[in-house]
Parts: structure tokens; C-alpha cells; sequence
């Protein structure tokens, strides 16, 4: 019966955390199939080393701090530097395309707002993959997540003011990148 | 327009300002000053673009797929009830067997209990017996410190000492003022390192 319920709680758990990981680490690597590996690694450890969680901490930001060094391991082994919407730049076929494409939630009202917010997503989207990664976390826990600056230096061991000056860079970066788009 | 009024926005001044927390001062230099007002707005256009990015999430089975590969391990302590349940109910003989510690326990208990409040005046006699031990132990080891103290060769110095109020004043200062530098000293070698903090500027 206690069995039943830890099991119970761990799948709370994954329900409750799984869109924000998921998400976070797909924006990172910018691929669906490898950031649901991440995803899938990050619960995995984090679920069998539950006993070494201190509860003195937000489990959030133990759980953001597991899925931030396993994109960054993985962006370390591995350069990505190309952002598809219409999928993973390593799909071998239009399936595999298809199945990692950015699966965009319906916000849009019409299919000329659709087109226009796809245009915008997607360039806000490159524009966030040509960041630096250790800006990318700080910018996507910030203001996609909505994290507190001293919760991100918590997840990413990282300074209060590193932190800042990061998601200040970055956010500079991105208006530079974006530039464009308030031009026309 | 009203003049531009004090410094222009830092990077801290533009995150209040998202948060909508931009002090007075700053909001009326906002007001007047175009540069900083055109940077304010691109900022919180960017932040508003972000924070409209889809909705993203997992494929369906997410959830089944982690707990395929998760051991759900209980904490030491249910652990350790379930052992002892399972150990209990085995058998009939275990089962008696642990009654039978349960009866034995519990009636100690019991019996000593009863037997405490029966006999509150032998308890309070062996309590002043051992007190009187205790205190006559202490005695001695005093007076063997002090016997000890006095046949040392510099006792004879101290006592002189101890004879003249200014000398031993004179002493006791100097001693107190070597105790507080070595306490202030101690405390220099394990204070923490003040950590650096980078400068929040972009």
C-alpha cells in the first residue's frame, strides 16, 4: 500500500513537472526526440535518488538543476546551432520531420494570426537558439518559466549577479537579433 | 516635455520596470527621456514575446515510459515496520513468539512502575546516599587540585604577586588584553571570504 503511493506521488510529480522540463530542455536542444531523452533522463535520476533531495530546497529547483546540466552536458558534447520549426535538423525523413516538430498551442485566432505568430515564435525561437547556452537557461527560466533571479542562481550555481548580468546580455542579444522585425 | 531629469535607466531600473516596480524618480526620468523609454519598450516586447512562446510538452506516456525505468524504493522506516510485520506474521510460532516479548516488555514496565511508586521512600533514601557520594567525590577532587597547585615551584611568585592589588591588577590587564588579541586574531583566520559578486551591468 505504501508502494502504491510512492508510486502515486512520483507520477504527481512527473504530471506536475514534466511541461516545464520538458520544455525547458527543448528550447535548449532544440530537437523533440532528444529533449524527451533528456526529460526522461532528468526524472529517471531524480526519481531514484529522491532520498538525497534536502527538503530545506525547492524541488523545482533541484529538478530544473538535473535537466540544466543534462542540456548542457549534452550541448557540450554536441553543437547545435540550427533551429527548425518544421522539425529536428537530424530527421532522417518527412515522418521524422513531422514527429520533431514544435507542436505550436492553438493561441492564434486566425490563420493570418497563426502565420504571423508562427513568423513571430519562430523568430524569437532562432533568436533564442543562437544564445550562448548559459544565457538560454537564464533567459527560459526567467521569463518562460517566471523564476525568481535568486531560484536561477540556485538551479544553474551560478551567482545572484552573474545571473543578471546573463539574462541582461541575452535579452540585449535578443533585441539586436529581433531588430528586424520592429523595422518593418 | 519636461526636461530630462537624473541618470539614465541601469539594467536593475529596466527589471523593476518590467516588474512594475520602477521607483518614482526613475519612472518620471522614463517619462521625459526617449532613449530610455524607446529601450524600455523594445525590453518589454522581447519579455512579452517570450513569455507568448507555445506550449510545449511530451508525447503522450510520458509519465509510464520514466516509471518503466524508476525503482520505487521505500524510506528505511516503512521498510523496516513492513520487515517486522511480515517477521511477526509468518507463523503461528512467531506470532506468539512476539506476543509473548510484547506481554514480557510490558509487564516489566508495569511491574516497575508499581514497584516505584510503592517504595518512594527507599528511592529517596539511595537518591541522598548517591548525592552525598557525589558531592564527597568533588571535595576531594578539589582538594587534590589545590594541593597540586601549591607544591608547584612558581606558587611562591604568584603568591607575592597576588600579596600587591596594583601588581596583580597590572597582571591581570595584561593577561586580559593577550586574551582578547588572540580572540580577535582567531576570529580574522575563520571569518568567511565576502564572495564576489559580479557587476549586474550588460
Amino acid at each position: 500500500m505504501a508502494r502504491a503511493g510512492r508510486e502515486a506521488a512520483y507520477r504527481e510529480l512527473i504530471r506536475r513537472y514534466e511541461r516545464p522540463i520538458f520544455a525547458l530542455l527543448f528550447r535548449m536542444v532544440r530537437d523533440r526526440e532528444l529533449a524527451e531523452d533528456l526529460a526522461q533522463e532528468t526524472f529517471i535520476k531524480a526519481l531514484n535518488a529522491i532520498e538525497s533531495y534536502r527538503p530545506e530546497f525547492k524541488f523545482s529547483s533541484w529538478i530544473f538543476k538535473i535537466a540544466n546540466n543534462a542540456a548542457i552536458d549534452h550541448l557540450r558534447r554536441r553543437e547545435l546551432d540550427t533551429l527548425s520549426l518544421d522539425g529536428s535538423p537530424h530527421a532522417a525523413t518527412p515522418e521524422a520531420m513531422q514527429a520533431t516538430a514544435l507542436q505550436i498551442g492553438a493561441r492564434q485566432e486566425s490563420p493570418l494570426d497563426a502565420v504571423e505568430a508562427r513568423e513571430l515564435g519562430g523568430a524569437i525561437e532562432a533568436a533564442i537558439g543562437r544564445l550562448r547556452p548559459e544565457y538560454r537557461s537564464c533567459i527560459l527560466l526567467r521569463h518562460v518559466e517566471g523564476r525568481a533571479y535568486e531560484e536561477i542562481a540556485e538551479i544553474l550555481d551560478l551567482p545572484l549577479g552573474t545571473v543578471k548580468t546573463y539574462i541582461h546580455r541575452a535579452r540585449n542579444e535578443l533585441r539586436q537579433s529581433l531588430a528586424h522585425l520592429r523595422e518593418e | 516635455m519636461s526636461p530630462v531629469s537624473g541618470p539614465h535607466l541601469t539594467p536593475d531600473d529596466l527589471d523593476a520596470w518590467l516588474a512594475g516596480a520602477l521607483a518614482p524618480a526613475a519612472l518620471e526620468h522614463l517619462a521625459a527621456c526617449p532613449a530610455c523609454r524607446e529601450r524600455a519598450e523594445t525590453e518589454g516586447e522581447i519579455v512579452s514575446l517570450i513569455a507568448a512562446l507555445p506550449l510545449v510538452s511530451p508525447a503522450a506516456g510520458f509519465a509510464d515510459r520514466v516509471m518503466t525505468r524508476v525503482a520505487v524504493v521505500q524510506p528505511l522506516r516503512v521498510r523496516t515496520i513492513d520487515l517486522i510485520r511480515q517477521r511477526v506474521f509468518a507463523s503461528r510460532r512467531s506470532l506468539a513468539f512476539a506476543a509473548s516479548l510484547l506481554v514480557l516488555v510490558a509487564g516489566s514496565m508495569a511491574g516497575s512502575i508499581a514497584w516505584t511508586l510503592g517504595h518512594q521512600e527507599t528511592l529517596a533514601a539511595l537518591g541522598g546516599w548517591l548525592t552525598a557520594q557525589a558531592g564527597q567525590a568533588v571535595w576531594l577532587g578539589v582538594r587534590g587540585v589545590a594541593s597540586n597547585f601549591i607544591e608547584q615551584p612558581w606558587f611562591a611568585g604568584f603568591k607575592d604577586l597576588a600579596a600587591s592589588p596594583g601588581r596583580l591588577g597590572f597582571a591581570t590587564a595584561l593577561a586580559l588584553v593577550a586574551y582578547l588579541s588572540g580572540v580577535l586574531a582567531l576570529r580574522r583566520l575563520l571569518a568567511l571570504p565576502t564572495p564576489r559578486v559580479a557587476h549586474a551591468s550588460a
